[in-house]
């Protein structure tokens, strides 16, 4: 288990002078260099695509958060467990956002034991109701990683091979209470393909290192609120898929939304299967979709259809995840004396005011900052290599 | 009513194919492109004068690139780079509010040099919808950046469509689509001539309204009647039902429509059969060949 070498501690190092990368302006304030070393490590980390690697599209990730006594800890305001859930809301909504054909469950532990909280499923909602339902729990004991993982793994084997299984755990505390050799259960989930990685709250711990070595997950331990949640939106991006997972071809319908009114006079309401778990909502309906091999009815997709088991989506809905098959590339950063002709950034047509622009490599269109981001966080696309007809 | 910090931007992206507009003036003389572009300025100056805290911004989408017709960034800059005319007091003589005769002015003479330096070049017919919706996204991103504290902006795109669909810019405008989803931005279509899928879902995605207009000539009362309330104000108004709109997906092969389908699970693409290998990816799939049972062994009796 301990062949490969440990990369050395910061302590065994030899003496950095970090003091000489800040530098004052003429205030007296450090806030320039903060932000712009903050700036360079985000364009770092979004310039480190993957390139031409394949990804797991449709993931199968399980979440076990950490509910025992160090989650009080108010060094995260208002306490450690109250933001952590906070954050896993925006991280639902962001992860269901890019990859819409995934699927999410969470699992909690404490007291020595691990508690299921939700069930894979494929519907933001569910997820964040039971987080907002947990904001009020306990934390007491002892967290288990054993008994975490092993309820993760329970769910996950069964998973088909082409689904990347993964599981992220927030863990705080610095200890686990195991029943058995966690070191077994290890080469277990390497043997499944589970990709464990671990975002830490408290310090690096060892057994942690081990086990996201050995799965080939990321360790990270977060520096304080804004650095846990670029941690945690680290996760919404497809990782590499796995080289011995296996490709198939999955069936799944694509069903018509009827919208249909009071007049029409074919309309029948009807109830709609959601309603078979949550008692609570309003029975009949009239439009909903469809699915074409049982005609069940269901009132949102993506869904997998109770009746018949067929995985029912829409086209957009495969349409997102698109851009990370053909990600936008990086654009590459100039001075501004070298166009002295721009004075104007082609997309948001405002004066380019800052020191750099940014050309795209493929059609030369000159981009301001703020534009830059925007086409590389959301557009995924450049406008003025679409105007001209460069990429399809 | 709108509060004095809240602005509301409205953005119209016209359709100035060229190829379209010519065969136009050739079938409906009454109704050429002058005609349409006095009905969107109508448009225009009645959401102008609607509030004082309501902006405007114009973008022409032709074949080869889309220009902004306004605000004109030759205006703005203020340096006198741009043309002459634009020293000349804008004085129309009939009392108009001085920000609407301008924009007039402004929008009248852009679209005249948009109309006559762009050329037609090579095969490329179809207009680019999708780079005029990507600039106007970026165009929006950076007012609301521009805001100071405490004002808010409420962002809505309008599109006027006359040719028909690009096919190839699909990907990019789905992408666009997504964008605006993203930053709650409502994209409205009013369609001139054939009905526009891509635009169909782009209203339904983004909870925008889609209308095709039976009648070109009465495009100014359409306009104002549909698509002028913002969309607070439209939930009390009767307004066109939405349309259904066909979500089915395509596939790769046929390009035929279906309702059960094959994905790849590493390109996502779609096949109306199975097929051992993919065409886009070239993936070889694993095939699911039944178990095969073991024989179970019977037990010989021992014969007493």
């Amino acid at each position: 288990m301990d062949e490969e070498p440990e990369r050395a501690k910061r302590w065994e190092g030899g003496y950095e002078r970090t003091w000489e990368v800040l530098k004052e302006d003429e205030f007296g304030s450090l806030k320039a260099t903060v932000e712009e070393i903050l700036f360079q490590t985000k364009r770092k980390r979004a310039l480190e695509s993957h390139g031409q690697v394949r990804l797991g599209m449709m993931r199968h990730l399980f979440v076990v958060i950490d509910s025992s006594r160090t989650m009080e800890d108010m060094d995260l305001k208002p306490n450690r467990l109250k933001a952590t859930l906070k954050l896993m809301e925006t991280f639902m909504e962001e992860y269901f956002d890019q990859n819409p054909i995934s699927q999410v469950g969470l699992i909690t532990t404490k007291n020595k034991r691990a508690e299921k909280l939700t069930d894979l499923a494929g519907n933001p909602k569910k997820h964040i109701a039971a987080l907002k339902k947990a904001r009020d729990a306990a934390c007491v004991g002892e967290p288990s990683l054993f008994n975490a993982l092993s309820l993760a793994i329970q769910t996950l084997k069964h998973m088909p091979g082409h689904t990347s299984r993964e599981i992220v755990i927030i863990f705080s505390s610095l200890t686990t209470c195991d029943p058995s050799n966690i070191y077994e259960l290890i080469k277990s989930l390497k043997a499944l393909k589970i990709r464990v990685s671990v975002i830490g709250l408290s310090a690096e711990v060892r057994v942690c290192t081990v086990l996201t070595r050995e799965t080939g997950g990321t360790y990270h331990v977060c520096l304080d609120e804004s650095h846990f949640k670029e941690l945690l939106m680290f996760h919404v991006k497809p990782p590499p898929a796995n080289t011995q997972s296996e490709c198939s071809l999955i069936r799944m319908g694509f069903p018509q939304h009827t919208i249909a009114s009071v007049c029409d006079q074919d309309s029948k309401p009807s109830f709609s299967m959601s309603h078979l778990d949550s008692g609570s909502e309003v029975g009949l309906s009239l439009g909903g979709y469809f699915c074409p091999q049982c005609h069940a009815k269901h009132t949102e997709l993506p869904v997998e259809c109770k009746i018949c088991g067929l995985t029912l989506v829409s086209a957009p809905h495969l349409a997102r995840s698109f851009h990370h098959l053909f990600p936008l590339e990086p654009f590459r950063e100039t001075p501004l004396e070298q166009h002295p002709a721009h004075r104007f950034c082609h997309a948001c047509q405002g004066q380019l005011k800052d020191k750099v622009v940014f050309t795209c490599p493929l059609c030369s269109g000159v981009f301001c900052t703020e534009c830059d981001l925007f086409i590389h966080d959301s557009l995924h696309c450049c406008p003025s290599c679409i105007n001209t007809q460069l990429s399809h | 009513m709108a509060s004095e910090d809240e602005w509301n931007l409205l953005v119209i992206v016209m359709d100035v194919n060229p190829i379209w507009w010519g065969q136009q003036a050739q079938r409906e003389p009454e109704f050429t492109l002058s005609k349409c572009l006095d009905a969107v300025m109508v448009m225009g100056n009645s959401h102008m004068a609607m509030t004082r805290t309501n902006k405007l911004a114009i973008i022409a989408s032709h074949c080869q690139d889309s220009h902004f017709l306004y605000p004109s960034k030759n205006w703005t800059a203020g340096d006198g780079a741009g043309d002459g005319a634009m020293d000349e007091a804008p004085n129309c003589g009939d009392g108009k509010y001085e920000l609407l005769s301008v924009a007039n002015n402004v929008v009248a003479e852009e679209m005249k040099r948009v109309m006559s330096t762009t050329e037609v070049k090579g095969n490329s017919t179809d207009t680019l919808l999708a780079g005029s919706l990507a600039k106007a996204l970026c165009y929006i991103h950076r007012l609301t950046k521009e805001l100071e504290a405490g004002e808010e902006i409420k962002s809505r795109i309008l599109v006027i469509k006359t040719a028909e669909d690009c096919a190839r810019q699909y990907m990019n405008f789905m992408n666009v689509i997504f964008a605006a989803q993203k930053q709650n931005i409502l994209i409205d279509a009013c369609v001139l001539d054939s009905d526009s899928g891509l635009l169909q879902q782009a209203c339904d995605i983004t909870g925008g309204l889609y209308l095709k207009i039976p009648q070109k000539i009465a495009l100014a009362q359409y306009l104002l009647w549909v698509f002028l309330p913002d969309s607070e104000q439209r939930s009390q108004l009767v307004l066109p039902p939405p349309v259904h709109v066909d979500y089915r997906a395509a596939c790769f092969c046929h390009r035929n429509l279906i309702e059960i389908g094959y994905v790849c699970s590493v390109c996502l693409s779609i096949f109306c059969n199975f097929s051992p290998i993919c065409t886009t990816c070239e993936t070889a799939f694993k095939i699911q060949l039944p178990q095969m049972m073991k024989s179970k062994k019977k037990k010989l009796k021992q014969s007493t």
